[in-house]
């Protein structure tokens, strides 16, 4: 199970061990006030001879300690919480990100600066280095979060967010978007594919080709009808005339493992099913519903699938 | 005993229309501007709120025990909670905290009614046209879907069209302008009439708690009440206040929102802790431990609610400075909140415990809150904060603050002075079986939410992956969450069989300190007294069962009688 | 009864907060670029300038009042009620003719953030405005039915009522300085 403490950076490092102090520190508190709680209910039970016990009710030194004890912690936790915060929270100044993501209605487009690169939702970043990564929203208020990195970063529309990260191994780490964003917040997932500095140039490289044109009739006709009908307006797919930034860039479309935010696999199965009706897959999503035959559809999907 | 003279109007000078009395039923209720009526009204009201409420969320647990569920589709899923949460906060929880209020301050502090007898009234019915106008929005074509904070540009017409957020305004804005003016009501009530003697040092530790409340909702609920009223201008005349697409801002709202919404969080707690001292005192057959200190942690957080708003914003990145300075704000709240629980500690300690139902919630709550407490002190925890925000782990926190702090103190307030306000007592054996049921079904919802949250659950997702250990929790949760329920269905049997066929309740069943239990019968009469017991110490009512014991005979007890007593007599 | 004023100040308390809020609103967008020169292009401080005058005039008027009603003077609290209402009134009127003058040059409080922060912050004081007319016209007509009159040194009706009216005066003295004055001495935003 990945959880927030399963840290993947050193980042997430830093942050699990506060996590550490603190439960640490909640549970002798916790504890104190149970224990507390119980030998007091068992010791002054009322013995039924209605007898009043001694009516005290003041003694200064006992609550110095209760203004005290809980005092130092406070301390301690704000010393804690300033070291930290600065060691893996410093300001971005001016570093080149290694991605911009920006959150959309219901789905992440992440951009690589310096290159033509632009993805959806699978994010690929390198190994080994410390990588900022920049985040702003196209619509409403999203957030930037994978429990194995950390901390979050909310992507507001109107400004820029930063969080830093060294991830530790490659692997492929799952996030979600966290600040409601509407009808579709809980398929809004975030897929990391980190990988070691070799591999992720050489991605990056294929990533930045444009689309290779269709050899096979299927995805030929398909290539067509998407260049025909309204596709091309909110999608782009470099190499072809189709512009649109609307939507998800879909250059490589077919190298994705996910569709749809982490909805589902990406299958020639799914993505017919997609463009048949996306309202039943994703209610609420704002790719419109076309009125194809299924052999459009089935040459879409052919055309779709096979730009790697 | 010296006779005071009656402080206040009768309520009958303040009916407009003698003629109307208790036969003509239900129009005598709703014309009547007695704050024991309109106590009980406010209380029904939250008890109607609840069970909507509780609907909504049972339906969202069911759409939640399993992965992938279809049960509720997003769009009705996001109404539902957005109701819930707003449901809860200002037509539950405020409710039952102005219905003990309102009940009980006047008799507390032995006066006969509110200073504002139709204000009061005018207070309670513009919260509950609040609430019907914010149900409305479901016949009118959809309910608000933006959360109960309603965080722009979400809450903008270009993304949710349906009118429900406009209702969300209107009815908030009606309870808000009701809120306000009992808070005003309130203020004046506690700083005029009290009866003579009573200083403010006498004054039981609820009232205490409701002034320092009132004075709250007057400084917070305007921030809420101008966001609402720019919302509204924005969506229905198109000015730009949070509209990001024409140089509106999204983080405006936010700061609206909880300059008014954490200030809101301690209102809702405070009312808790004076219930709470008043039950732990009693029921331990002990003066409340550490009276200042309870009364002074309450005004400290009182003023600190106003410093602390941006530990709600700590990922909307407004830089290491001002976040470090709102986490030491924040953390600070943690020491005027432990006073109060280890004072609560100190009074059962060496006392002779009482577990009646009132106390047995009133002991949980001492565990509950606790958890609440710290997982709380974890979002002041900039670091943390960022892990765990918008996660699971601040759905179970709110619930251990709201439920386990909020919820108990004033189910432990219900059963505290239930027989006073019906004159019946409750079945003490199915009280326990609430009790139980309750408590087991509350841990059990929200405990393994807490584990949800570290595993990566967001907040307000109507459904969820398939991932290792999320299908189990959720499960939990969903029982818990029906075992809640059932406990409320019978929670609502005990309380009207007791109305119905309760053994009728003694004037002073608890052997209670406080002005309340003195009046010769319960429920009290239409006017509370015709003379009141005289207030020399804290605990009038006790002083004057045990003259020789008397509170005020001790040495330092009697600060600021004398001046009052001459000035009386 | 001192319950009254002490009722009113509360409700002050909140109002100061409310249009605290909205004067939040109004700087925090008038610290964007461009808001400076609309906010100089829109406003007129002259002319505004003189209507608050009548304003704060209406404050002293209505102390006049007070003062007549401590006096006993029924004829005064009479006459120097209908001057506050008059000079409240002539405010309303050239608040009226500046938002007509600013509607007829499209500013309006769709335009943008200015329009918005500006029209809501002036127009919900004022709807303030009004509200306190309202009240001093039922003032004026229970002292004209002779309420006043008779020897009732007692009722605190004048000096609640006046606790709001002069709470209206001092948020207008805050805005005028904050929404009129103050870009032509500062420059941010510009």
């Amino acid at each position: 199970m990945r959880s927030i403490f399963s840290s993947a950076t050193l980042e997430a490092e830093r942050l699990h061990a506060l996590d550490l102090y603190f439960m640490l520190a909640a549970l002798a508190v916790l504890l104190l006030v149970a224990g507390l709680v119980v030998y007091t209910s068992l010791k002054y039970r009322d013995k039924g001879d209605g007898v009043e016990p001694p009516q005290e009710s003041t003694n200064l030194s006992l609550e110095m300690l209760m203004i005290g004890g809980p005092a130092v912690l406070v301390v301690i936790f704000f010393f804690l919480t300033i070291r930290t915060s600065s060691a893996i929270l410093p300001p971005a100044g001016e570093t080149t990100p290694a991605v911009v993501v920006t959150g959309h209605q219901w789905w992440w487009e992440a951009a690589y600066p310096g290159t033509q690169v632009k993805t959806a939702n699978e994010i690929h970043l390198p190994v080994g280095q410390r990588l900022l990564i920049v985040g702003t929203s196209a619509d409403v208020i999203h957030d930037w979060w994978l429990p194995a990195f950390g901390e979050k970063m909310d992507v507001i529309p109107g400004r820029r967010n930063h969080v830093w990260i060294t991830i530790k191994k490659p692997g492929i780490y799952e996030g979600a978007c966290s600040e409601f964003c509407g009808q579709q917040h809980a398929w809004m997932r975030i897929r990391v594919v980190a990988q070691t500095p070799a591999d992720y140039t050489r991605w990056l490289a294929a990533a930045a080709r444009p689309a290779t044109p269709p050899t096979e009739a299927q995805a030929l006709a398909g290539g067509a009808l998407f260049a025909h009908y309204a596709c091309s307006s909110c999608h782009q797919i470099r190499g072809t005339a189709a512009m649109g930034q609307q939507g998800p860039d879909l250059t490589h479309f077919g190298s994705r493992r996910t569709m749809l935010a982490g909805l589902l696999e990406n299958t020639p199965a799914n993505v017919n099913r997609w463009l048949t009706d996306p309202q039943a897959v994703k209610p609420g999503a704002h790719m419109p519903r076309f009125i194809f035959g299924q052999d459009s559809i089935r040459a879409l999907t052919a055309y779709l699938t096979q730009l790697k | 005993m010296a006779a005071h003279p009656v402080l206040v109007p009768e309520p009958q000078e303040a009916l407009p229309d003698l003629d109307i009395n208790s036969s003509q039923g239900l129009l005598q209720w709703i014309s009547s501007v007695d704050h024991k009526q309109i106590g009980l009204m406010y209380l029904w009201m939250s008890m109607l709120f609840m069970f909507v409420g509780g609907v909504e969320i049972l339906l969202i647990r069911v759409q939640l025990a399993v992965p992938n569920n279809t049960f509720l589709g997003p769009e009705v899923y996001n109404q539902l909670f957005t109701m819930h949460g707003t449901t809860m906060i200002f037509f539950v929880a405020m409710p039952a905290i102005f219905g003990f209020a309102t009940y009980l301050v006047p008799l507390m502090i032995g006066a006969n009614d509110m200073a504002f007898p139709q204000l009061n009234a005018l207070s309670l019915w513009l919260t509950f046209f609040g609430g019907l106008l914010l149900y409305f929005s479901f016949l009118a074509g959809g309910a608000p879907d933006a959360g109960w904070f309603n965080y722009a540009p979400l809450n903008q017409y270009n993304y949710s069209f349906q009118p429900g957020i406009d209702y969300y305004c209107a009815g908030l804005l009606l309870a808000g302008i009701g809120t306000v003016s009992a808070a005003c009501n309130f203020v004046v009530t506690i700083l005029r009439y009290r009866v003579p003697g009573m200083g403010l040092k006498q004054m039981p530790v609820f009232v205490w708690m409701i002034l320092i409340n009132a004075f709250l909702i007057i400084a917070s609920f305007p921030a809420l009440n101008a966001a609402l009223a720019m919302l509204l201008l924005d969506r229905q005349l198109h000015a730009h206040f949070f509209d990001t697409q024409a140089g509106g801002s999204a983080v405006l709202w936010q700061h609206l929102f909880w300059l008014f919404g954490h200030p809101e969080v301690y209102i809702l707690i405070l009312p808790s802790f004076g219930i709470l001292s008043e039950v732990f005192a009693v029921f331990s057959r002990k003066p409340v431990f550490g009276y200042a200190f309870i009364v002074g942690s309450g005004i400290t957080i009182g003023i600190l609610a106003f410093g602390v708003w941006i530990h709600h914003m700590l990922a909307v990145g407004l830089g290491n400075v001002v976040n470090g300075f709102f986490s030491a704000s924040s953390m600070l709240i943690g020491i005027p909140t432990g006073i109060k629980i280890f004072n609560w500690l100190a009074t059962m300690h060496g006392g002779s415990l009482r577990f009646s139902t009132a106390m047995k919630f009133a002991v949980a709550f001492l565990v509950e809150f606790t958890i609440g407490g710290l997982s709380g002190i974890a979002f002041a925890i900039v670091p943390i904060d960022l892990q765990l925000t918008d996660t699971y782990f601040v759905v179970a926190h709110i619930h251990y603050v709201f439920i386990g702090g909020t919820l108990f103190g004033l189910l432990a307030g219900l059963f505290y002075w239930f027989p006073k306000m019906s004159g019946r007592l409750l079945n003490e054996r199915l009280s326990n079986w609430f009790f139980w049921l309750f408590v087991i079904g509350f841990n059990a919802t929200f405990l393994v939410q807490h584990v949800l949250g570290t595993l990566g659950m967001p907040r307000r997702v109507y459904t969820y992956p398939d991932l290792p250990g999320w299908g189990t929790l959720n499960m939990i949760s969903s029982i818990g969450g029906f075992l809640m329920g059932a406990a409320t269905l019978l929670l609502l049997y005990i309380i009207i069989k007791g109305i119905r066929s309760g053994h009728a309740a003694p004037a002073d069943p608890w052997d209670a300190y406080t002005l309340e239990w003195s009046t010769p019968t319960s429920p009290p009469t239409l006017q509370n007294f015709d003379r009141v017991v005289p207030v020399r110490s804290a605990r009038p009512f006790r002083d004057l069962k045990r003259p020789n014991d008397a509170d005020w005979l001790k040495p330092g007890k009697k600060q600021g009688y004398h001046a009052r007593e001459q000035a009386v007599d | 009864m001192r319950e009254n004023k002490l009722l009113i100040k509360l409700v002050v308390v909140t109002e100061t907060f409310f249009f605290g809020s909205l004067l939040l609103a109004f700087v925090y967008f008038s610290l964007a670029p461009g808001f400076r020169a609309q906010q100089l292009a829109a406003l007129d401080l002259r002319t505004t300038g003189l209507f608050t005058l009548l304003l704060f005039a209406s404050s002293f008027t209505y102390a006049r009042a007070e003062a007549s009603y401590r006096r006993g003077a029924a004829g005064g609290v009479k006459g120097w009620l209908l001057a506050t209402i008059g000079l409240g009134g002539a405010f309303l009127v050239g608040q009226a003719r500046e938002f007509r003058g600013l509607f007829a040059r499209h500013i309006d409080l769709a335009s943008n953030t200015f329009g918005t922060s500006f029209f809501t912050l002036t127009g919900f004081h004022g709807l303030h405005v009004l509200v306190g007319l309202i009240v001093l016209g039922i003032l004026a007509a229970m002292a004209f039915a002779g309420d006043f009159d008779r020897d009732r040194p007692n009722s605190s009706v004048l000096s609640a009522v006046g606790i709001y009216w002069h709470f209206v005066d001092v948020v207008w003295a805050v805005v005028f300085s904050v929404v009129y004055v103050l870009p032509h001495f500062t420059h941010f935003g510009s």
